[in-house]
């Protein structure tokens, strides 16, 4: 519940203070909220599994936003960076369809 | 990792079918190692279960943090992109009234031209230069004659759809403009494009350009001529034929007499200069200039 608590304050916290972006990080914010959720789901299906590990939650957050970054920046770099955004795009929405059919069978048992 | 939970790791990523592996089972297999792992060593205790706990929370806060920094993100680059739209639209606006007053401006002094000319010149020779620049277009000309009517009908398709016959072609223009000069027409202007010897009615793309202007429906001919100029042209072949066109395909085709036309000056034509071509500098074959040079000789 905590956790929960504390997105929402993070949310609140955006939208008063408004912090801007640094332009050299600008590409990878989209890339970035995708992983965001993709861990976000993952640790709700968790958690309604009885298995949700903060430990495992923040690991999963870190390495996830990590690897997208790195994909973007090696995608950029190769000239191929609006495919490869495409293909992260892709393998993380996947996983968030079938976290988030998880989720609902556990809520909706259906 | 030893017990029930074993799993070979490099079954998941030896898979042949990684795609509906990722498809199947897309919670990250951490989750369960860890409570693997916690159901044999006992839960985490103390000051470590504190630090994760702070460290899960500080994470779940940055991700709250994150979505709102990305929504403000793209809301503050929405008007950014319609505001871009919108100085783009009144750029050209304000170039196109550039444009005009240029063109007025080169009116007038057309006008002054032609003014300071005529003084130079004889009075007769003003006037035949003044009838000739008529005819030819390079002046505005006023009188009465006919005024042809074309437009699209009211369900013609874009290019390529299903009633493209419905749309006035560049060659419909061609045809009832041809047939007016047959008809004894002084002086064209299709929407105030005025034609000359050298004008072309052509098509680009999805639009007619009268000289390279774009004109569009409704296609409005203005014809000064002789008096049974209407009469002649709608004996004409092309007069039957768009009559044909309308009844068929619903275009609009419609003459009728007007007095007090007046038809602005076409743009000044490039003049192109006749040029002696070169020389042929290869002689055709290599034996005429053996048999030339001896009958020179001789």
């Amino acid at each position: 519940m905590i956790p929960v608590l504390a997105l929402v304050v993070g949310v609140v916290l955006g939208l008063v203070f408004g912090p801007t972006v640094p332009g050299w990080l600008e590409p990878y914010l989209p890339i970035a909220v995708v992983a965001a959720l993709d861990a976000v789901f993952g640790g709700i299906r968790a958690k309604l599994d009885g298995i949700f590990d903060d430990q495992q939650f923040v690991i999963s957050f870190i390495s996830n936003v990590l690897v997208a970054a790195l994909i973007v920046y090696l995608g950029d770099q190769l000239g191929v960076g609006g495919q490869l955004s495409t293909g992260v795009v892709v393998v993380l929405g996947v996983r968030i369809f079938g976290n988030v059919a998880a989720i609902r069978r556990h809520l909706f048992r259906a | 990792m030893t017990g029930p939970e074993q799993k070979p790791p490099q079954r998941r990523w030896m898979s042949p079918d990684f795609l509906s592996e990722l498809f199947s089972n897309p919670l990250d297999p951490g989750y369960a190692d860890a409570a693997a792992r916690r159901a044999k060593s006992g839960p985490p205790t103390g000051w470590r279960r504190t630090t994760r706990r702070t460290a899960a929370v500080l994470v779940a806060g940055l991700i709250g943090l994150l979505f709102a920094v990305a929504y403000r993100q793209t809301m503050a680059d929405e008007p950014r992109r319609s505001q871009a739209r919108a100085d783009l639209v009144s750029q050209i606006k304000a170039r196109q009234e550039t444009t005009d007053n240029l063109r007025g401006q080169a009116d007038r002094l057309r006008d002054e031209v032609a003014r300071e000319r005529d003084a130079a010149l004889g009075t007769n020779h003003a006037a035949q230069q003044r009838e000739t620049e008529a005819a030819t277009g390079l002046r505005r000309v006023t009188g009465d004659g006919l005024v042809v009517r074309l437009t699209d009908a009211a369900d013609a398709a874009e290019d390529g759809g299903e009633h493209e016959l419905g749309r006035i072609f560049d060659r419909d223009l061609q045809l009832v403009t041809n047939a007016l000069w047959a008809a004894g027409a002084e002086a064209i202007a299709v929407n105030d494009q005025r034609l000359t010897a050298t004008s072309t009615i052509r098509k680009a793309g999805g639009a007619i350009l009268v000289d390279f202007r774009p004109v569009t429906s409704p296609y409005e001919i203005r014809v000064i001529g002789p008096g049974n100029l209407e009469d002649r042209f709608d004996d004409s072949a092309a007069a039957a034929l768009m009559r044909r066109v309308a009844d068929v395909e619903h275009i609009g085709f419609d003459t009728h007499r007007e007095d007090d036309l007046n038809l602005p000056a076409a743009t000044e034509p490039t003049l192109n200069y006749a040029t002696r071509p070169a020389p042929p500098s290869a002689t055709p074959t290599p034996g005429s200039t053996s048999s030339s040079s001896p009958s020179g000789g001789g």
